[in-house]
């Protein structure tokens, strides 16, 4: 909403300065986002005198002049007729950018081969007059060189007020200034509707018929005859520009006028083009076409109200006049409409036909149903003075449904509880009278207050208090503790632990990644998720701003890859990310999906950043692997094995490459290589390796409590074994067989080296293990070690077919 | 042979006095006391001599063998001395052996940051879904249908009853559902609204709060939020509550503060107002206390909400919004 302070001081006195009142506004609820000198471009155009005019050697019609600017004399070429020696002048100079000019800035150049430095301008150029006949003729006595800015005295500012919703009231000039009133303590000022000379009678040229009473429980309609069309006078055009809007012809810009004078929206129809001279308010017909005054045939529906005559739609109601019956050229007769619609009706249709407008922006937030009458009567006397018709004696006014104004109680206690106040009965009186609600006081604590119409948003108690706290000034109540109730808030364990995981996979050399909950359908295809998978069960966004961002995730690393392939792309080779984040997978668009947190990783490059110490070397699964057993490790989650993912739970990772995570008999995730195709799809270059873990299923598998043990008091042993085993025998096998012994002198294992290759027969490894043995209760000796270790060499050996080396 | 071990003893001594470096000293050692050294022999021919004469030669021989030893070692360390003495050391400006450390995200962090302001102040963490009902994101918060206070915020919809969150508020009347004053809640999470530009990303991070009890007031809401703008920004900064409108709340405040960047005197962060939005609050509507089945004469409440990526903005001087989601290292690895 725009207003401009010239046009508000015609309602209220205001005598604070530009930067208090655009404070004093948004303090009181009116929050003014932008304040704009509206004439801050003549600040480039100056008072500058024109020494000699002679007529351009090339160009019958065009003058060359000399133009004295105060500080030097320049050429400029004019083209106005009213052009003439010693005339006092307003002259943009080049870099000058004005309203007229669509933001280019002019600039020095050849008119018909005659250099021309500046620009003499005419009223209409400088937006402060009409005055087309030619350039604007100042006052001699001006100064030469001042800026007009300074010369004219002209001030006015633009301010936008980033309405609230519940606002309607200050859709209007009158309004706004009704808050600047209170201020002030003083009160708005409403303007004079003339009382012009009126003949005939109304109701023997038209008639108004309102079929659906709920829809439209207000017509009022006044009439003026042989009005002229024609452009409007300077005051009117200088009032719409003053707030934004385009002045069209006199007719339509006093409709706007007054509908920004009072926030009523007003229709003109051409009383010829109704035929059988009557309004009908009804709703349309399923389907009906109509075409709105933007050239645009909508589809209508039985929810549009239609203002309509005797045989047709004229105009959908409250949202835009047809083409059919809009004011045009040689419109003499002028019916103006000036209605209440319902706000939910309007929306309704507004958002059907996708159609906002001034209009229905205020209809459907709420005008004052008790302004109709007086936006018309305001309009019409207007009309009547402004295009020289004349006013048909009397208005219609078809009201079927009154507007009942709020009654509510107000208790002092429970206001002044509420808002940590101590105000008076008295005061709250004076707070909620100073914007015109009627206020009596009933008993000590109590006060009875009937809401003015145009107070829409006024149903409650509550709503009441909350001008209360507005008008006396939010700054003003004092800044208080609550008691706290002595009761502790510790993080719940879903939260701790995911901080806590984060903060690991900092320390494992992680980044954290945040992507967006949305992906594109294709995904799914990208992955190779075959067609009974769960994550094919996408959640579609109906008005998705992209089709890249057209369905809830179902799964996390396409996000991820997304990062790897923007990171690699800008140089960035080696990278480590994880992201926590939700997956969604469909139960139908009618109800809510199955929201899954993961956590998921990608790493690729480097298994560092390049280094002197150290050769260059690429990531492998075994890092990836090694970050997630850490955490695991970390948060002692125990019994977890990695078995290999066998060809079909392959998706998009590489077969034997793969493996899923279990602990006890949950799977937690998996760990795997990116498959070739799916590198392919995603666009990636370089080799990829992923973990993708459900949160829910790992902080299942965090033991409630930590069982810490005794340090050892006896040495331990360690005894190595060497065997060479077929090339498909998994070590973790051969360590859970290992770790299977009930010995209790045997301690821990793990695997000290792999080799393949030279003196090792094809499709055969040689893998070595480190055993530690210890007891509890005294140093072991070498003899019983070697019993031990000998006897679960030979069993293992048996078990998995292997050889001595 | 008495004699001859009293020259071992002195030669010995005397190759130790000269010996030049370790490796030298080994040698000595493997000649003397090693498996066929000469004091090692003489140990071992002390069997062959006559009964008598064997205490006083093994007593001998133990003699010179300590004081072999004890002159090694303390040759040892002197050569040691000189060696570190002697050396020059190794190139200290080459960069260290780093453990890799990764970083959060910066609106991880923030989110910390906030919530534990608020956990030090009593208040417990929810979370809750985000692709929610329209009943839980707009009705049971007061917002009615076919209202326009429904276009403050742009939804993402699923279908004519389900959506994206476009607020951490539904967790209010989720709350307010299952449980009984006094509560305090805040509610981290991530909310979508479409709509994308320099200052806007279709999906952000908000955190919501709420306190509820008998006799909280307007004053409680300026004490808890004032302290929090104390503590995420810090005690200099000034800050306003201005009357705005949430249909969950009345009256509603818009909390600013005076801007970071030019405090106060106005620049393009702050639109030259010299004040930022950074919190919406209010008392809660007495509309939502009776969709949760409360007793509006005696239970009154405030609940806040808060942007994460706007305080991240503000904090870390970052002014294009879309960074957060890149997941550009270059960009991550500043925080």
């Amino acid at each position: 909403m725009k207003v401009s302070l010239n046009w508000l001081k015609e309602y209220a006195p205001i005598n604070k300065d530009i930067t208090e009142l655009s404070d004093s506004l948004t303090m009181a609820g009116l929050e003014i986002e932008t304040v704009e000198s509206r004439f801050e471009y003549l600040n480039e155009v100056i008072v500058a005198k024109v020494n000699s005019a002679k007529k351009h050697p090339d160009a019958d019609k065009l003058s060359v002049c000399e133009v004295d600017t105060g500080e030097k004399v320049i050429q400029v070429v004019c083209g106005a007729p009213n052009v003439r020696d010693g005339l006092t002048v307003a002259l943009a100079l080049p870099g000058t950018i004005l309203p007229t000019t669509e933001g280019k800035p002019l600039k020095k150049g050849k008119i018909r081969g005659e250099k021309s430095e500046g620009m003499i301008c005419s009223a209409i150029e400088l937006q402060i007059g009409v005055d087309a006949d030619g350039i604007i003729e100042l006052d001699t006595n001006l100064t030469i060189g001042d800026t007009l800015l300074k010369a004219l005295s002209l001030e006015d500012y633009t301010l936008e007020i980033g309405l609230t919703p519940n606002r309607p009231d200050c859709l209007g000039l009158i309004g706004v200034a009704r808050e600047i009133a209170a201020m002030e303590n003083t009160s708005v000022k409403f303007p004079e509707v003339k009382d012009l000379a009126a003949s005939g009678d109304i109701n023997e040229h038209v008639s108004v018929t309102i079929e659906d009473p709920e829809l439209c429980p207000r017509y009022t309609a006044a009439l003026i005859l042989d009005a002229k069309v024609a452009d409007s006078p300077f005051w009117l055009q200088d009032r719409l520009l003053s707030v934004g809007l385009t002045p069209i012809n006199n007719i339509v810009d006093i409709t706007n006028f007054v509908m920004m004078e009072t926030g009523q929206p007003l229709h003109a129809f051409d009383l010829d083009h109704l035929e059988e001279s009557r309004i009908v308010v009804k709703r349309a017909n399923e389907g009906d076409k109509f075409t709105t005054l933007d050239d645009k045939e909508r589809t209508l529906s039985s929810e549009t109200l239609m203002i309509c005559d005797g045989k047709k739609p004229v105009a959908v109601g409250g949202v835009m006049g047809g083409q059919n019956s809009e004011i045009g050229d040689n419109t003499t007769k002028v019916l103006l409409e000036s209605a209440y619609f319902s706000p939910t009706s309007i929306r309704k249709t507004a958002k059907k036909l996708n159609l906002g407008t001034d209009a229905t922006h205020r209809f459907e937030r709420g005008v004052d149903p008790e302004g109709t009458l007086f936006a018309l009567k305001r309009a019409a006397a207007l009309i009547a003075e402004l295009t020289g018709g004349k006013l048909v004696s009397g208005v219609i006014d078809e009201n079927p449904i009154k507007h009942k104004r709020t009654e509510l109680n107000l208790s002092m206690m429970q206001t002044n509880r509420a808002l940590g106040l101590k105000l008076s009965i008295e005061e709250i009186k004076k707070h909620l009278e100073s914007v015109e609600f009627e206020v009596s006081i009933k008993d000590e604590d109590t006060l009875f207050v009937i809401a003015p119409g145009f107070r829409v948003d006024v149903s409650r108690p509550v709503d009441l208090m909350e001008e209360v706290a507005r008008l006396e000034g939010y700054d003003k109540i004092p800044v208080t503790h609550p008691v706290a109730p002595s009761v502790s808030a510790l993080p719940p364990k879903v939260t701790f632990y995911r901080d806590k995981i984060k903060d690991m996979l900092l320390g494992l050399g992680m980044t954290e990644a945040i992507n967006y909950s949305f992906i594109g359908d294709n995904n799914a295809d990208l992955l190779m998720l075959p067609e009974n998978d769960d994550r094919r069960k996408m959640l579609g966004i109906l008005n998705p701003l992209t089709e890249d961002q057209g369905v809830m995730r179902t799964s996390v690393i396409p996000g991820l890859l997304q990062n790897m392939k923007h990171n690699n792309a800008n140089q960035n080779k080696t990278l480590k990310l994880f992201e926590f984040g939700n997956i969604f997978i469909s139960n139908g668009q009618n109800q809510q999906p199955t929201e899954t947190e993961m956590l998921a990783g990608v790493i690729t490059g480097g298994t560092k950043d390049p280094v002197w110490y150290q050769k260059e070397d690429s990531v492998s699964f075994y890092d990836a692997k090694g970050i997630v057993e850490e955490l695991l490790e970390r948060l002692k989650i125990e019994n977890v094995t990695y078995t290999s993912l066998s060809v079909d739970e392959c998706l998009y990772t590489r077969k034997g490459y793969s493996a899923k995570i279990i602990s006890g008999n949950k799977e937690i995730g998996l760990i795997g290589k990116v498959k070739t195709e799916v590198k392919e799809n995603f666009d990636l270059k370089q080799d990829a390796f992923i973990f993708e873990l459900s949160y829910e299923n790992l902080l299942s598998a965090v033991p409630e409590s930590l069982n810490t043990y005794p340090l050892p008091i006896y040495p331990s042993v360690t005894r190595d074994i060497t065997m060479i085993v077929e090339k498909d025998v998994e070590a973790g096998d051969i360590l859970k067989e290992f770790k299977g012994f009930k010995e209790k002198l045997f301690e821990s294992v793990r695997v000290s080296d792999l080799y393949e290759g030279d003196n090792i027969e094809e499709g055969y490894k040689s893998l070595s293990f480190r055993l530690t043995y210890r007891s509890e209760n005294t140093t072991l000796k070498d003899k019983k070690v070697n019993k031990i270790h000998t006897n679960m060499s030979k069993r293992i050996i048996e078990k998995f077919n292997a050889k001595l080396p | 042979m008495n004699k001859a071990i009293e020259d071992i003893q002195k030669e010995s001594l005397e190759e130790i006095d000269n010996a030049k470096d370790l490796k030298e000293l080994d040698s000595i050692t493997v000649k003397y006391t090693g498996k066929k050294g000469f004091i090692t022999s003489f140990s071992k021919n002390l069997s062959n001599l006559p009964s008598e004469e064997r205490p006083a030669a093994g007593k001998k021989v133990n003699e010179v063998r300590t004081a072999f030893e004890s002159a090694l070692a303390e040759k040892i360390v002197s050569i040691k001395r000189e060696i570190e003495e002697a050396d020059t050391g190794i190139d200290v400006s080459l960069p260290g052996v780093r453990p890799a450390q990764g970083a959060l995200h910066p609106v991880t962090i923030i989110t910390r940051e906030i919530c534990s302001i608020f956990s030090s102040m009593g208040f417990n963490i929810a979370e809750g879904p985000e692709v929610e009902t329209d009943y839980y994101n707009f009705e049971a918060l007061n917002f009615p249908h076919n209202h326009p206070a429904r276009e403050m915020q742009d939804t993402y919809y699923v279908s004519e009853n389900i959506l994206l969150r476009t607020h951490t508020s539904p967790m209010q009347a989720r709350v307010m559902e299952k449980e009984k004053p006094p509560l305090k809640y805040i509610v981290p999470g991530k909310v979508y609204r479409c709509d994308s530009d320099i200052t806007h990303t279709p999906m952000f991070h908000q955190v919501e709060g709420l306190m509820v009890d008998e006799n909280i007031s307007f004053g409680d809401l300026k004490g808890v939020l004032t302290s929090f703008i104390h503590q995420i920004f810090d005690e200099d900064t000034s800050l306003r509550f201005r009357p705005s409108f949430f249909p969950f709340t009345e009256p509603s405040a818009e909390v600013d503060i005076r801007c970071v960047i030019c405090r106060g005197k106005g620049c393009r962060v702050c639109s030259q107002t010299g004040w930022l939005e950074i919190l919406g609050s209010g008392m809660v509507h007495p509309g939502v206390f009776e969709y949760a089945g409360y007793d509006t004469e005696v239970i009154t409440g405030f609940a806040f909400g808060m942007g994460v990526e706007r305080i991240a903005m503000l904090k870390y001087g970052i002014d294009d919004i879309r960074k957060y989601y890149e997941n550009d290292i270059r960009f991550l690895g500043q925080f």
